[in-house]
């Protein structure tokens, strides 16, 4: 290696070092964005934060966390969210992939169809729950009135944890389906036509060809989706928050969070509440990624 | 040429640095204040006072923020606010039961040393109960702004029509209640109407039997809890659900639901707070005008009869960068002229006895009159800084019991553990 001056090296430095200039900003911006926080969210949850008290911040070790594996709200929390997880991401995937296949479909109204499927994915979430809110309303909602002239007996859907909980999956399935719709529209259609014209040919059934040609290569977008969408039903906030039940029985985690931080001002407990939702979005992420991975071995 | 062009800037420089310092002279750059206010404090009223004043004080420029219709989306935009020790806004109205958390997050400016020698001649015109609701460790945190209490509100002519008089007594109201239904023979008409959403209100909801029979939440800083008179309480609701007085989703009933179907003429009963009068004597679609009667709410067998303060008052940010000229605002704010002005726009209750007194204000809502007794011995909600918590866990399991989702056994185990883990 020889001797160079410095200005050398800086007008031409070599390939690692030119490397390391270039990803400095994204270094930096992962630093500031990502892990600060998330260091930071870690330090509080081994304190008494009580900002509403104004007492002075002190060391607790795992106290939060011992605290909220003993408090029977955090783990009403869990549950009402992993039933929201398990209900409306298989529930998004397949009504997200009836919505993609109908859109691919060769026939003249297939661009409103494509605008229409754009239409819920635009909407605020909040906005979604509300309007779902009084689709179910018990005097003034349209379920009951359909129930009535139906002849049946109208329910107070609010009144009860089970029906508000279907009421949200509802919403959100709703909701993320066009998601889902996009994201399996571009995959399918990477699909070559030539592959269903094969099949046409040889006399393999429209089921068939569903199952043998689009399904196997549509799953990595299926992958995908499922990822985002999988996180983002961890973190259910806003559809669960505007469409309450009786008391805080549909309470989500993120929901729990948000109330012991933001109403509570408690901002050490629910730092470590933050801290289980973090290591739960962390494991489903990796239990996806295990799966990408095992599928190319 | 060159001369006569270097002259004439002279002169315009001269021009300008004058008027400029004439324009400072005579009216100083204006004092800019921002107040923040709920939906449900009628804006609209307290913009026509914001106009008064800036009328009589050029110097002041006060712009107004309005926020949600209940006093728990209030407190969630606040303690947003001022978490953060953001100076936007310099004043605030807030609810009767914030001011120990106000004082304990050092959010609102102490008010005490802004009166100089005459706070305590003007601080003690105040009613009583609303100076003590405002003072925090010997300091005024706020200045009582509205007074208010929960009331029976009945309708006087369906009442006479049955030959009955007010009732005493919560199964009185129930017994009435349903013989009026069974005469009027309307399906649709309610009994009683009161708040079994899990919003503020509920938490009166829950205490108003429990006071009655002498229970307390907090005594001398400790929780005494007693579940006898708690169960009794939550019990009586449930009967007036089951028994269909009250409509079966009461769960679904907030504040304001029971004024509009109060108004809307569906309702025997209502219990609600003072400024329901005015929507039903001038709302535009009332069909209750002239119908209303009001009198003390009813108390529990055995019991005592006691209504639940309430009231809203005026603070000052701690991080507000104008603080003398805010304290000036909210001192005319919460001023004996303001009180009656408030009493006769919105039948808001006055927070200063002369006042109820008033024979203008006697004119426009004659049961004022009558008012004062209640709202002076109306007691406060528990009186902490982690009064959330205990609102919390005290509505939300009223809403669940009213829903019908758990028995009230089950919802004083959770308020029991809530408020142990609130108060440690």
């Amino acid at each position: 290696m020889s001797q160079r001056s410095l200005k050398d090296r800086i007008l031409d430095p070599g390939e690692t070092a030119l490397a390391w200039v270039l990803l400095t900003p994204a270094i930096l911006f992962i630093l500031v964005i990502v892990a600060y926080p998330v260091s930071r969210l870690v330090f509080n949850s081994f304190f008494d934060v009580r900002l509403a008290l104004g007492v002075p911040v002190s060391f607790v070790g795992f106290d939060n966390y011992a605290t909220a594996l003993s408090d029977s709200m955090f783990w009403r929390a869990v549950k009402n969210t992993l039933i929201i997880t398990f209900v409306t991401v298989p529930g998004a995937l397949v009504a997200g992939l009836g919505l993609a296949m109908l859109a691919n479909m060769p026939f003249r109204y297939r661009s409103p169809i494509r605008l229409a499927l754009l239409l819920p994915w635009a909407l605020p979430l909040a906005f979604v729950g509300l309007i779902f809110a009084w689709f179910f309303h018990s005097e003034y909602g349209i379920v009951n009135d359909i129930v009535r002239r139906l002849g049946g007996e109208p329910r107070i859907w609010f009144n009860s944890p089970a029906l508000t909980m279907m009421a949200i999956c509802i919403a959100t399935i709703w909701k993320t389906s066009s998601f889902m719709a996009l994201i399996l529209l571009a995959g399918l259609q990477t699909i070559p036509s030539s592959l269903y014209e094969a099949a046409e040919v040889d006399g393999a059934s429209k089921w068939t060809q569903f199952r043998e040609i689009t399904l196997p290569l549509l799953v990595p977008s299926m992958l995908v989706a499922l990822i985002f969408r999988t996180l983002t039903a961890i973190q259910s906030f806003d559809i669960p928050f505007s469409m309450p039940g009786p008391g805080e029985e549909t309470q989500t985690l993120a929901m729990y969070i948000q109330l012991n931080t933001v109403d509570y001002l408690d901002l050490g407990y629910g730092s470590a509440l933050a801290v289980f939702m973090f290591m739960l979005s962390m494991a489903t992420t990796f239990v996806y990624l295990r799966y990408v991975r095992g599928d190319k071995d | 040429m060159k001369l006569r062009s270097a002259a004439t800037f002279l002169l315009f420089t001269c021009m300008v640095a004058h008027a400029a310092l004439a324009q400072t002279a005579s009216s100083p750059a204006p004092v800019n204040l921002k107040v923040y206010i709920g939906g449900q404090q009628r804006p609209d009223i307290m913009r026509g006072l914001f106009a008064q004043y800036m009328a009589a004080n050029p110097g002041v420029k006060i712009s107004v923020e309005v926020g949600g219709a209940t006093s728990e989306l209030n407190q969630k935009y606040l303690n947003m606010v001022l978490t953060a020790r953001d100076a936007t806004l310099d004043i605030f109205l807030i609810d009767i039961i914030r001011p120990a958390q106000f004082a304990a997050a050092r959010w609102a400016e102490p008010l005490n040393d802004y009166y100089g020698k005459d706070a305590e001649a003007e601080l003690s015109r105040y009613l009583p109960a609303y100076r003590e609701a405002n003072t925090v460790n010997g300091k005024m945190m706020a200045l009582p702004a509205l007074a208010d209490s929960l009331f029976l509100y009945y309708r006087k002519d369906l009442l006479a029509k049955y030959g009955e008089q007010p009732p005493a007594t919560w199964p009185e109201l129930s017994r009435i209640a349903r013989k009026i239904q069974q005469g009027e023979n309307n399906p649709n008409l309610q009994g009683l109407s009161f708040q079994g959403k899990a919003v503020e209100g509920a938490v009166c909801t829950f205490l108003l039997p429990y006071w009655s029979l002498g229970g307390e939440i907090i005594r001398d800083g400790k929780t005494s809890f007693e579940r006898g008179k708690a169960e009794a309480g939550l019990n009586m609701w449930r009967t007036m659900i089951n028994d269909g007085v009250a409509k079966k989703n009461s769960a679904e009933v907030g504040t304001d639901d029971t004024r509009k179907e109060f108004q809307a003429g569906k309702v025997v009963f209502g219990v609600i707070w003072g400024y329901a009068w005015n929507h039903f004597q001038a709302g535009a679609d009332t069909q209750v005008k002239g119908k209303v009667g009001v009198v003390k709410l009813p108390a529990m067998p055995g019991g005592k009869a006691v209504s639940c303060m309430g009231g809203w008052n005026w603070a000052v940010s701690a991080f507000s960068k104008n603080k003398p000229e805010a304290v000036s605002l909210i001192r005319w704010l919460s001023s004996p002229a303001v009180s009656k002005q408030l009493a006769l726009k919105g039948s808001f209750h006055p927070v200063f006895a002369e006042v109820y007194r008033d024979p203008e204000v006697v004119a426009a809502v004659p049961w004022f009159a009558d008012a004062l007794p209640v709202v002076e011995t109306a007691r406060p909600r528990p009186v902490t800084p982690v009064y959330k918590a205990i609102s919390d866990a005290l509505r939300i399991n009223t809403n669940t019991v009213m829903a019908g989702v758990k028995t009230p056994q089950q919802a004083l185990d959770e308020i029991e553990q809530r408020v142990a883990r609130a108060l440690r």
